[in-house]
């Protein structure tokens, strides 16, 4: 998955969050009441649900939307979803699974080298930020594809996008800027 | 400054002295005007003799952006809101700007960032502190101040990382690309706070010199800039034999303990910190270091395969150990009474379990599990010799040859310990082989949902890969669901002892009468006394100023013919307008309204698809009869109005069909 060619860069995709309606109202009380594993949140009006099988926890409201968050790929979201949906519907409600959609990705990356931070920003000006008293990382959004690329000075990424093939396009898009900007190779340790 | 002509003489050279403010006619002599209104400058003389103008500085700009609206319609007299914002936005740069000691040339920058940011709307939905404090960092970083934006946090008592998120933004969409933070700007800043005296320019030197260091060692990227800066100070005060204790410089530097000694210990672990205090100062050192992060990362890499390494080691001595202590044991059996019959199986398997256990310590929890609940049976069920045997036989096999191979281990041990778990349940409890046969359960599904998911699209649930038992398990049987209920009720006891007596509040305010929902709060409108719809909307449009972005004229054709329905105010598609709109009016009504309900009963009664019938005539009804009802007339005005015009926008939709969308 990487422009260089060379060696390929391992993008592991460490979260992904989905959001589903159930198209019915959800009574939370008898959720928390008849689940296992769950958080009721009264103050927030919301239940938390944790599956063990794809590792997820889903924030439940009473109007039927869901989200889910914590699993590892587009597919295992909605296996996790549907399979929440089904025990919703063995406790009792009349649950229709509709407008499933995968909102957010978060994936880690490393380079094999380390990135000069400053070089980098200044090359990018207006797309790349750096604070380094607010985030020891430089943020570059790339706004075509709706993803933001937190660059840290070891070299390793972390992306967040809608879908994974935004994410795998951001890092192919960030590899020849990064490569610019890279550290020289030292000459001690 | 017409030429006029003279009364007395006819003449028309006419002289007008502004200063005086009397137009004089040169012929004559007869004066024409006096007390002209002049547009001098006038001057005031203030305390101690200062003179200073009378009269403001109006910006050209301001009250020109008059909205063009239809005629008759007037904008509140008055100071522009534009302009007051400027001026307070003003104000509180000046202040903040004279705590930090700003000069004004900075000040003025900052107000002129504030005027952009005002023109683009970015003030909307944010505290006027977080842009001003935002506006005036944004000057700081341009001219290279020394200035934190931890200082402009401390000044405002407000979190730093939302202020970071202000300057962020307005940075950005002002395309202001503000220099990167060099920590060398902020050492001289420090190190006269840390008082010196005489040899704070030394100090300051010696320390710019360790910060470039510091930097050409990749220490600085992504770190704090005031860490670093604490740091260098701290070793060159030290250098210069002063006595600053770190609590010193963290109170100055505004960091951590743990951040500057972490900054001590990298930079100790540089080349440079092996130099003396002279050989530093002459000499600079060619080679650069990797960041020290990367190097711990890189460290923890070596650790990791180390750790792989010594594994395999492992492994490979267990396996001579293995090896050795299996010739012991038969050497041992050999050697000791053998027995008959059932007891010899049994012993067996117990020898070769009891290796196992030894040596597969570090294997998956089923198996030690496994093997612990051997162990136990071989202590405790004596009696129970003929059936443990069976299944121990049973589980010998399946552990042989399933010992490498999970998949099918778990589905026979999951059939063999069925049985199993009635006679140790009574030992050892539910607990574990619920979560084991939840783990059992969970191989075999996750075994059998790897296949590919269909997109289903309907809403229907496509059951094809969840496995109905292990969902059941989410749900709680009716005992369960007791305990937890308790549980449930003691734990939030207090927030639903809360709920309860609000209840009761509302429920007593109910029956006294004084019950005010408070749900919608409306400001007190006076009512309106208009002859006809037409005039009604117009007085209601005064008083409620409202946006430019409405054609009035469409809104006063509305009592009319069916005009074009073309306002923004419904923008959202008619559909869904209408259904929200009648459902709010039913809400409405359903409110403690008695004296509307004479009017709504006669719109209520009808269906909602008549109800734009019924619409129609009730506008012209309702304003007469508006001033008899309290407050309610204007807000049904307004609804009666935007239900007139969704009643036009749907009859409109019908017969023109989707072109009326074009028009918003």
């Amino acid at each position: 998955m990487d422009s260089s060619g060379d060696e390929a860069l391992d993008i592991i995709i460490t979260n992904v969050v989905a959001t589903f309606r159930t198209r019915c109202h959800l009574n939370l009380r008898t959720i928390a009441l008849e689940g296992t594993n769950v958080i009721y949140k009264p103050e927030d009006g919301k239940v938390l649900m944790k599956l063990r099988k794809p590792k997820i926890t889903a924030s439940i409201w009473s109007s039927g939307k869901i989200i889910c968050t914590g699993a590892t790929s587009e597919d295992e979201a909605k296996l996790g979803a549907r399979r929440l949906a089904r025990c919703l519907q063995k406790l009792g409600f009349k649950v229709n699974f509709s407008a499933f959609k995968v909102v957010n990705v978060l994936a880690v990356c490393s380079m094999p080298f380390a990135v000069h931070l400053i070089d980098f920003t200044k090359n990018n000006r207006p797309i790349a930020s750096y604070e380094p008293e607010l985030h020891p990382a430089a943020m570059y959004r790339i706004k075509t594809l709706k993803a933001t690329v937190q660059v840290f000075s070891t070299g390793s990424l972390t992306v967040t996008g809608p879908n994974v093939q935004n994410v795998a396009a951001a890092v192919e898009h960030i590899y020849p800027l990064l490569f610019e900007c890279q550290k020289p190779k030292p000459l001690c340790k | 400054m017409t030429s006029r002509v003279c009364r007395t003489c006819g003449g028309s050279d006419i002289d007008v002295d502004q200063a005086r403010g009397s137009a004089v006619c040169t012929g004559c002599g007869s004066v024409l005007e006096d007390n002209i209104i002049v547009s001098e400058v006038q001057f005031v003389e203030g305390s101690g003799g200062v003179s200073s103008t009378v009269g403001q500085f109006v910006s050209a700009d301001g009250p020109v952006k008059a909205p063009i609206l239809g005629s008759g319609f007037h904008i509140s007299v008055g100071k522009e809101s534009r302009a007051q914002t400027l001026q307070s936005g003003k104000r509180q740069i000046q202040q903040l700007g004279s705590q930090l000691q700003l000069n004004q040339h900075c000040l003025d920058t900052a107000f002129n960032f504030f005027k952009l940011v005002v023109s683009k709307h970015l003030t909307r939905g944010r505290k006027m502190e977080h842009v001003i404090a935002a506006c005036l960092y944004l000057v700081c970083r341009t001219e290279g101040t020394p200035h934190m934006l931890l200082d402009l946090s401390d000044l405002l008592q407000v979190n730093v990382y939302i202020l970071g998120k202000t300057f962020l933004l307005l940075a950005r969409e002002l395309c202001i690309n503000a220099p990167a933070i060099d920590p060398c700007l902020y050492i001289p800043r420090f190190a006269h706070m840390l008082e010196f005296g005489m040899k704070t320019h030394e100090v300051s030197m010696t320390a710019l010199r360790l910060v470039q260091r510091m930097k050409r060692d990749w220490m600085h990227t992504g770190r704090r800039p005031s860490g670093l800066c604490g740091a260098a100070l701290l070793v060159a005060a030290r250098m210069h034999k002063f006595r600053r204790s770190v609590k010193d410089v963290i109170s100055v530097v505004k960091v951590c303990q743990t951040t500057l000694r972490k900054r001590l210990t990298e930079f100790e672990d540089t080349p440079t910190s092996q130099l003396t205090i002279d050989e530093f100062m002459k000499v600079d050192l060619e080679q650069e270091c990797d960041p020290p992060s990367f190097t711990a990362g890189q460290h923890k890499a070596k650790m990791q395969q180390l750790e792989q390494e010594l594994a395999r080691k492992l492994d490979e001595v267990e396996g001579e150990i293995s090896c050795f202590k299996d010739e012991i044991e038969t050497e041992l059996e050999k050697s000791r009474p053998k027995l008959r019959g059932v007891y010899a199986a049994y012993t067996k398997e117990i020898g070769w379990y009891s290796s196992e256990e030894v040596l597969s310590s570090t294997s998956d929890p089923e198996e030690t599990e496994e093997t612990e609940m051997q162990a136990t049976t071989q202590h405790l069920t004596q009696d129970f010799l003929c059936q443990v045997i069976q299944e121990e036989e049973g589980q010998g096999k399946t552990a042989d040859e399933g010992f490498c191979d999970q998949e099918t281990e778990p589905e026979t041990l999951g059939t063999t310990t069925r049985p199993q778990v009635t006679p140790l349940s009574v030992i050892l409890g539910k607990l574990p082989s619920a979560a084991r046969l939840g783990l059992q359960e969970s191989f075999h599904t996750f075994a059998g949902s790897e296949t590919g998911v269909k997109p289903d699209s309907d809403g229907e649930l496509d059951l094809k890969d969840i496995d109905d038992q292990e969902i059941e398990k989410y749900i709680l049987n009716e005992k369960e669901v007791e305990v937890k209920t308790e549980l449930w009720m003691k734990q939030n006891a207090e927030y639903l002892k809360e709920q309860k007596e609000k209840e009761e509040r509302i429920n007593k305010e109910k029956e006294q009468g004084t019950y005010k929902e408070k749900k919608k709060k409306y400001k007190k409108r006076e009512q309106i006394e208009a002859s006809t719809a037409g005039e009604a909307i117009e007085k209601m449009l005064e008083k409620k100023k409202i946006s430019s972005k409405i054609n009035y004229d469409v809104l006063r054709d509305l009592n009319g013919v069916t005009g074009s329905p073309s306002t923004t105010t419904s923008d959202p598609p008619e559909g869904n307008a209408t259904r929200k709109r009648l459902s709010r009016r039913r809400r409405k009504t359903s409110e403690v309204n008695p004296d509307l309900s004479v009017e709504t009963a006669v719109t209520m009664a009808t269906k909602p698809t008549t109800t734009e019938a019924a619409a129609a005539p009730t506008p012209d009804a309702i304003p007469d009869t508006g001033s008899t009802p309290p407050a309610a007339p204007p807000p049904a005005e307004e609804e009666e109005e935007e239900e007139e015009l969704e009643e036009e926008c749907v009859s409109a939709l019908q017969l023109v069909g989707g072109q009326s969308r074009l028009l918003f």
